[in-house]
């Protein structure tokens, strides 16, 4: 209500607001206009990168790619940050400051570096191949970069702190006397999770698999570094269109498609979300 | 310069109600929840120091006491949710120190209601029924019986959070009941109410229990609704039991000045004992009252003690002079406030001491005069000799 904030009038929140929307317009929504724009304009109207990029088999074939990587990413970065989130959610406070910045670190660390030292840790000659080596003799060594689980691996390395984050989120806003009537009424630590905590967490779920799945399809550098040649995902395919065809408007045209499945996508989501807001909640 | 005594105006005299009638007066009586000597101690902090307490099966006993003295402490030790530095719980027979929360068997509520707000009323009433595996029709059968019981069979489809509070609580005192647990643990259920919705459902509660016939362990800091509501009283400070007693023994019959503080309005004279004339006398700033005898018989000659004189024993303009069963003084009206059904008079002694008189409103009463000096007398017979508590000596000096 208005009523909360008497002393800020419409105008001052107006002036208020003012440098962060002539940012947004500059840097975000020029950009995104001016890339629509060349999608369609080649010294005319015209749907020819529409048209070029929908009958092109290749196209077909990264979008598969880039769905199957991010899905696979979202689904083993879910199963891997709820327990942590679970986990670190249960701490005492001090502790719990001490995970959460164990699990913030990736982000602190440039993209590049992190990729880098994955490629030191997972490469043919990485450490984890050399221990594998001595103790098998030399005989095995398993491929880990420059693959698809390379360039997964690398992705969760970057998704995860997004997924455990939002649902720490939701299990942090969780009443802990919920957990405790529950417990009190009889039901044992299994049922208790099943039907108070998890559907409580639902929104901190949805929300970070929304992010992971967003962020994953526009992917780049890691899987251009870490991913092997057969890997090409969307974002790459633009790189590729911008700089080795040269042919701009089915990049833009890539570009505008993908932001376009980026939307969809996140209002399904929402709306699943939204089903279940009723849901925990704890506003 | 209130001080020479301590005020307490927080309610009303409280509603006496004869005593509850006891329930198993043919069998013996059986003790539902046994606690002895229960400690908790936090790293610097004892939240409950060796507290000892028995509660018979159907009685309704209540914890009363101030923010911090251990009621919540106690409650969470005995449903489980929290560990005991020593001591042991027996529940119903069996010691249950050490047996997890959900074996206890136990119905508890809530003061926020902690009903669960991704499932509907039913589906929430119907929760520890599942726990406990029995059939759908069942599950069905008892949750919309409980539901009538409390009378909001209407809601069953509804999400806890589109009830009123009243609503809430009732749905979660439903979910409470509603697979028979022998002992009720309740933290301040009403706290977050209103106070008509506070009486109603106070009102209600007492209805279960007496319909029920289950065991009540309650915990309110609401000195009126633990008057009104329990069978026994157990007043904590610090940690510890104060006093424990029927509502009548603890507001009659104080043993301390903490418990005659806490519980009604009080004026609290403190002094040193003097024997006058053979008779034992209360010398405060510039007045001597009598006091009880027979009570000061255990009190020695020159000790400290404080006089306790509830304020509606305390009657104004009357006559007669000061005698070995009657106090007397001449005292200055402050000020008088109608409060309804009753009058209350603010009055100074001579020696600077307040005392509160109250009296019952009536029709073409003559109040007195703001300034005017006025008798005021007390049966020493409805006074009580306390010892004096050095902790309470900041409030009285
Ligand atoms: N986990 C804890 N660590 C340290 N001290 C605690 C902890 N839990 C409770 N205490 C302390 O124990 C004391 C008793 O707390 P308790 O909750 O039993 O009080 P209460 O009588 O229920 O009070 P209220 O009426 O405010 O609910 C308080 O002083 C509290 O600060
Ligand atoms: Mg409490």
């Amino acid at each position: 209500m208005s009523g909360d904030a008497p002393y800020l009038t419409s105008r001052a929140g107006i002036l208020l607001l003012a440098p962060l929307v002539i940012l947004l317009l500059l840097f975000f929504v020029y950009p995104l206009l001016f890339t629509l724009w060349n999608s369609v304009y080649e010294g005319g109207l015209t749907v020819r990168a529409y048209e070029e990029l929908f009958t092109s088999t290749l196209f077909y074939k990264v979008l598969r790619t880039t769905f199957v990587i991010s899905f696979t990413a979202t689904a083993v970065s879910l199963l891997l940050g709820y327990p942590v989130a679970l986990h670190i959610s249960r701490q005492p406070p001090g502790r719990r400051v001490i995970y959460l910045t164990l699990v913030m670190l990736p982000f602190w660390t440039s993209i590049l570096v992190k990729s880098f030292a994955l490629t030191v840790l997972l490469g043919y000659s990485g450490i984890i191949n050399q221990m594998l080596g001595s103790i098998s003799g030399g005989q095995l060594n398993i491929p880990m970069v420059f693959n698809r689980f390379g360039a997964i691996i690398g992705m969760i390395n970057y998704l995860l702190p997004f997924m455990i984050l939002s649902i720490l989120g939701s299990l942090l806003a969780q009443d802990p006397n919920l957990a405790r009537a529950a417990e009190v009424m009889g039901a044992g630590r299994f049922r208790i999770f099943r039907k108070v905590t998890l559907p409580l967490s639902m929104p901190g779920v949805m929300a970070g698999v929304i992010i992971n799945f967003t962020l994953s399809i526009g992917m780049y550098i890691t899987p251009a570094l870490l991913g092997g040649r057969q890997d090409m995902m969307i974002a790459n395919l633009i790189d590729f269109y911008t700089r080795q065809t040269l042919d701009w408007p089915v990049a833009s045209a890539i570009a505008v498609v993908l932001l376009a499945i980026s939307g969809i996508l996140v209002a399904i989501l929402g709306k699943v979300r939204g089903s279940q807001g009723t849901m925990g909640a704890a506003a | 310069m209130m001080d020479l005594m301590s005020q307490n105006t927080k309610g009303q005299s409280p509603a006496m109600t004869s005593p509850a009638p006891m329930r198993d007066t043919k069998e013996p009586a059986k003790m539902m929840i046994e606690v002895q000597n229960l400690t908790k101690q936090y790293s610097d902090f004892r939240a409950l120091d060796h507290v000892s307490l028995s509660v018979r099966k159907g009685e309704f006993v209540t914890l009363l006491g101030p923010s911090g003295s251990g009621k919540s402490t106690l409650l969470n030790l005995i449903s489980g949710m929290t560990a005991p530095t020593s001591g042991t719980i027996t529940i119903d027979g069996t010691d249950a120190t050490n047996m997890p929360t959900n074996k206890r068997g136990l119905g508890m509520v809530f003061q926020n209601y902690a009903l669960m707000p991704h499932m509907t009323v039913f589906q929430n009433i119907a929760f520890p029924l599942q726990v406990r595996k029995i059939s759908k029709e069942e599950i069905r059968r008892r949750v919309m019986d409980v539901l009538k019981l409390v009378q909001l069979e209407h809601v069953a489809d509804r999400r806890p959070r589109a009830l009123s509070g009243g609503q809430q609580q009732r749905i979660s005192l439903a979910r409470c009941i509603v697979y028979n647990p022998s002992i009720i643990l309740m933290d301040e259920p009403l706290g977050a109410l209103d106070k008509k919705l506070r009486e109603d459902m106070q009102l209600e509660i007492k209805r279960l229990h007496a319909e029920l016939g289950v065991t009540m362990l309650y915990v309110t800091h609401d000195q009126d609704e633990a008057l009104t509501m329990s069978d026994r009283i157990v007043l904590m400070r610090n940690g510890r039991i104060e006093q424990q007693g029927s509502p009548a023994a603890l507001y009659f019959e104080p043993e301390t000045v903490f418990s005659a503080d806490f519980i009604g309005s009080s004026n609290l004279f403190s002094g040193k004992l003097k024997t006058v004339d053979g008779s034992k006398a209360l010398q405060i700033d510039g007045a001597a009252l009598s006091v009880p005898q027979a009570q000061s018989a255990s009190f020695a000659d020159g000790s400290d003690a404080v006089l306790l004189v509830r304020p509606e024993n305390v009657r104004v303009g009357g006559q007669g002079a000061a005698s070995a069963e009657h106090n007397s003084i001449v005292a200055t009206v402050k000020d008088t406030l109608v409060l309804g059904g009753v009058v209350r008079h603010f009055l100074t002694l001579k020696g600077g001491v307040e005392v509160i008189a109250q009296d019952l409103n009536q029709p073409g009463m003559a109040l007195p005069s703001r300034g005017s000096e006025v008798q005021i007398t007390w049966r020493n017979e409805d006074a009580r000799l306390l010892p004096a508590d050095p902790s309470f000596s900041k409030k009285q000096v």
